[in-house]
């Protein structure tokens, strides 16, 4: 059997900057979310945000990046790939060659510089360093200049369920012969774009997201890259190995832009789909780590979905109560968390939570609990109804 | 300003800020449901609503679920309008 | 990889409903800007909140959809798409220092909106994507597309790429030098010495599957590059030519995404001249100008393009000895880096 297995992981979020720093952050219940802002934006002091300690500046230090131009989003994003790239031992060779794919996903892309953005589109005289950089491909190009990548190289924008459609997309180029390793992921970071447009919406939170619970009152946006190394079992010989990408499924909720349906079809169908792969029946996900963002749209509608599935739901949490809602980076973010949840056997509480929904009435992990886990089931809903559900799987 | 005056005013402004290019104010009747059966509206329209309310007339609808009480028809809006506009 | 079985295309020439190959309508103020019919059939509700993309990428589908089977999935490539909604937001935010802002155009700004709206137009719940890499954002929805009829065979699939003209993404485009910068009329594209380009948009859409019977046309391998190196990307092609074209055989057209840039002049004679006397040479980026997924276009030329009928003339670059247009080969680049080789075999 050709399993698909994952060779190595980075991530950065506001809980940490590395897989490690993340683990010991959901292993203690860490919160990184906090009111205020660098971003000069005048919700920043008002709405809390998950955002990542290091300025631009330091990222740039960190990473020695020099070049003029490059966004907060394209440095989230190399951070998390040097950590992925280095954890799964990829050599030069291996980058440069074709059988090596590259796919990250985003939605804000380059519109972190929004208000270059508006100045250079309103004066032609501009000519600024930026205005390469304000798509959301734009990311993805500056990486595979940078590892002189020759493979197939691909962005996705599916809204909140970007990434895992890209590790997907990853995953079914090796199932296919199109490459023999691929690096998968996904990154967003704050911008004033994204921040407006939740807030126009009315579903951000004032105070921390309270994903699932009776009274939560929204999302709380955050930051974050990661990616993974995705190899075929026949090419690990020996190599270490984190966990098997199990099953995987894409559904759309044809329902309306941006909420999901009353008995949550779309998601229904992801998670339905990604078990029907993985051969699995309802009974043996030992834990999924939910989409969860704290909207009273989505924990309703997803609790349902999971109740139509399971009937009695698996442990479930929401990290997102941890990191906030990173948009094109949660689904990479949370396949490294439900990795973690595999290699050290154990789930990680979900945070802020008080009283379950009154017409789902289902309770997420609130402690930290060591058990025996099996199959991770990871879900990612987005605006126009796009859903994916993964699901990871222990590889031994 | 009269009612009806007011009414047809607000509809033209629905019209511009909605984008119901092929719509005429009199094809909006004052009692007609804003969403559902009537002219269609959804969730995003009215959010949109609200905001149309703040930038013409003033007013301020902090919680969307408020909103719903008075984006019923242009009666319930107008009266709404008069009321609590403060400009 | 696949069969193509119906093909649909809005474009600023006359494409859509009657179509018109030897007509070529002329740009204004060096842009090709696609040509809206009227829709029938959805409500107006639905469409008073769209984009131009996603109005001419619904229109385009819906054809395909209204006339054949519903397709097991909608897979949509697009680099700007949401763009020109983007900025509308963007704007707001400015105007009305980030207090009590309208959702509207956040909501249709994100790339997924065109592929996500058919969706719920035609209550389609299978597969739904939206790939967004640029000059290579439709390769990756052929890519995808070829994948899930390997994982699906049965099944059939929309695919499409489609892009718009965003006013905002013009200016910066043109100040970073990709437009030219005199006035160029379409009909003297090729003419000009000059640096840069004229822009374009459009739509096309494609309902394929894994039966070759009734189909138009197959698309057979598909190759992609990033490179500014024109010794490798000749090189690609010619490697891509050897293991894809039989030995004793030749491509009948090679059509080249050749957009009038001066710069590239070296590029797209060095991928020419890896073809014979008997391959005929033709050009498409004065019908649909440049936009990252013009390849789609392409793709639609290449399927409509009779067989046995000379090209029209504004197309034809070098007339081969073979006067047939049954494989095509699409050479297709964008701003330099971004590079793609399409082979289709025509059955009608």
């Amino acid at each position: 059997m050709n399993r698909v297995f994952i060779t190595g992981m980075g991530v950065i979020s506001a809980i940490g900057n590395s897989v490690a720093e993340n683990q010991l952050g959901l292993l203690h219940g860490t919160c990184g979310i906090t009111k205020g802002t660098r971003l000069s934006t005048r919700y920043s002091g008002l709405l809390p945000f998950g955002e990542i300690a290091a300025n631009d500046e330091a990222l740039k230090e960190i990473l020695s990046v020099t070049d003029p131009g490059v966004t907060r989003t394209t440095l989230l994003a190399l951070h998390a790939c040097k950590e992925a790239i280095a954890d799964a031992g990829l050599t030069g060779a291996q980058l440069l060659s074709p059988d090596t794919a590259f796919i990250g996903a985003t939605t804000v892309g380059g519109m972190c510089l929004m208000d270059e953005l508006y100045n250079d589109a309103n004066n032609p005289a501009n000519n600024s360093a930026f205005a390469p950089f304000y798509d959301c491909a734009s990311v993805n190009m500056y990486l595979q200049k940078y590892y002189r990548l020759s493979g197939i190289v691909n962005t996705i924008n599916t809204a909140c369920s970007s990434s895992a459609n890209a590790i997907m997309y990853g995953a079914r180029l090796l199932r296919n012969g199109l490459a023999n390793r691929v690096i998968v992921g996904g990154v967003d970071s704050l911008s004033r774009f994204t921040i407006n447009g939740f807030n126009a919406l009315h579903i951000l939170s004032d105070e921390h997201c309270a994903p699932f619970d009776k009274d939560r009152k929204g999302l709380n946006l955050g930051e974050g890259a990661a990616f993974l190394v995705l190899e075929k079992e026949a090419d690990t010989n020996g190599k270490k190995v984190y966990a098997a990408l199990s099953g995987y499924c894409n559904s759309n909720d044809a329902y309306h832009p941006s909420s999901l349906s009353e008995n949550g079809d779309g998601p229904f169908l992801a998670m339905n789909g990604a078990l029907k792969m993985a051969g699995l029946g309802s009974t043996e996900i030992d834990f999924i780590n939910a989409h969860g963002t704290g909207t009273e749209n989505n924990d309703e509608v997803e609790s349902r979905a999971m109740i139509r599935l399971f009937e009695e739901p698996p442990a479930f949490a929401s990290t997102k109560s941890n990191t906030g809602h990173t948009l094109g980076a949660s689904g990479a973010i949370e396949a490294v968390y439900s990795v973690l949840n595999l290699v050290n056997q154990e789930v990680y509480p979900a945070l802020h939570f008080k009283e379950p929904i009154l017409a789902t009435r289902l309770t997420p992990v609130q402690v930290h609990t060591k058990k025996q886990v099996r199959h991770v089931m990871s879900n990612s809903f987005g605006f126009g109804g796009n859903c994916s559900s993964l699901i990871f799987s222990k590889a031994g | 300003m009269e009612a009806t005056e007011l009414k047809q005013q607000l509809k033209k402004q629905i019209i511009t800020f909605l984008n119901l290019t092929s719509l005429e104010p009199d094809d909006i009747k004052d009692e007609d449901p804003l969403f559902g059966d009537g002219l269609g509206l959804d969730s995003i329209d009215s959010l949109e609503l609200i905001v149309l309310l703040n930038r013409e007339y003033g007013i301020t609808i902090k919680d969307p679920k408020e909103g719903r009480k008075i984006l019923v028809n242009i009666n319930t809006m107008v009266d709404y309008i008069e009321k609590n506009r403060t400009k | 990889m696949f069969f193509i079985h119906q093909t649909s295309c809005i474009s600023p020439q006359e494409t859509f409903s009657n179509v018109k190959m030897d007509l070529l309508h002329v740009s204004v103020h060096n842009k090709l800007l696609a040509i809206e019919p009227a829709y029938t059939g959805v409500a107006v509700g639905v469409l008073r909140r769209m984009g131009k993309a996603s109005r001419i990428g619904m229109g385009t589908a819906m054809r395909l959809i209204q006339e054949g089977a519903a397709p097991d999935g909608l897979i949509i490539g697009t680099a700007n798409g949401g763009m020109e909604e983007s900025i509308r937001f963007l704007k707001q935010i400015i105007e009305y220092h980030e207090d009590m802002l309208a959702p509207g155009s956040f909501v249709q700004s994100t790339a997924n909106a065109i592929a996500t709206q058919l969706s719920m137009l035609t209550k389609n719940k299978g597969y739904n994507i939206t790939h967004v890499h640029k000059g290579l954002a439709f390769e990756n929805a052929v890519i995808d597309t070829a994948m899930l009829l390997m994982e699906n065979p049965g099944n059939t699939y929309l695919l499409g790429g489609v892009d718009e003209i965003a006013s905002y993404n013009y200016i910066i485009e043109h100040t970073a030098g990709w437009y030219k910068k005199e006035y160029t009329s379409n009909q003297d594209l090729y003419k000009r010495n000059s640096a840069g380009t004229i822009a374009g948009e459009g739509a096309a859409m494609f309902l394929v599957n894994n039966k070759k019977e009734q189909a138009i046309a197959e698309l057979t391998a598909l190759t992609t590059l990033h490179s500014t190196d024109k010794e490798l990307i000749s090189g690609q092609l010619k490697a891509f030519l050897k293991k894809n074209v039989p030995s004793g055989e030749s491509i009948n057209l090679f059509l080249t995404g050749e957009n009038g840039d001066a710069r590239d002049a070296d590029l797209v004679a060095s991928c020419e001249s890896a073809f014979g006397n008997e391959t005929t040479v033709a050009r498409f980026k004065h019908m649909c100008g440049e936009y990252p997924t013009a390849s789609a276009f392409a793709l639609w030329l290449a399927c409509y393009l009779p067989i046995d009928q000379p090209l029209p003339e504004h197309m034809l670059k070098k007339q081969g000895t073979t006067n047939k247009n049954r494989t095509v080969l699409i050479y297709n680049y964008h701003k330099n880096v971004q590079h793609s080789f399409m082979l289709v075999t025509k059955f009608k």
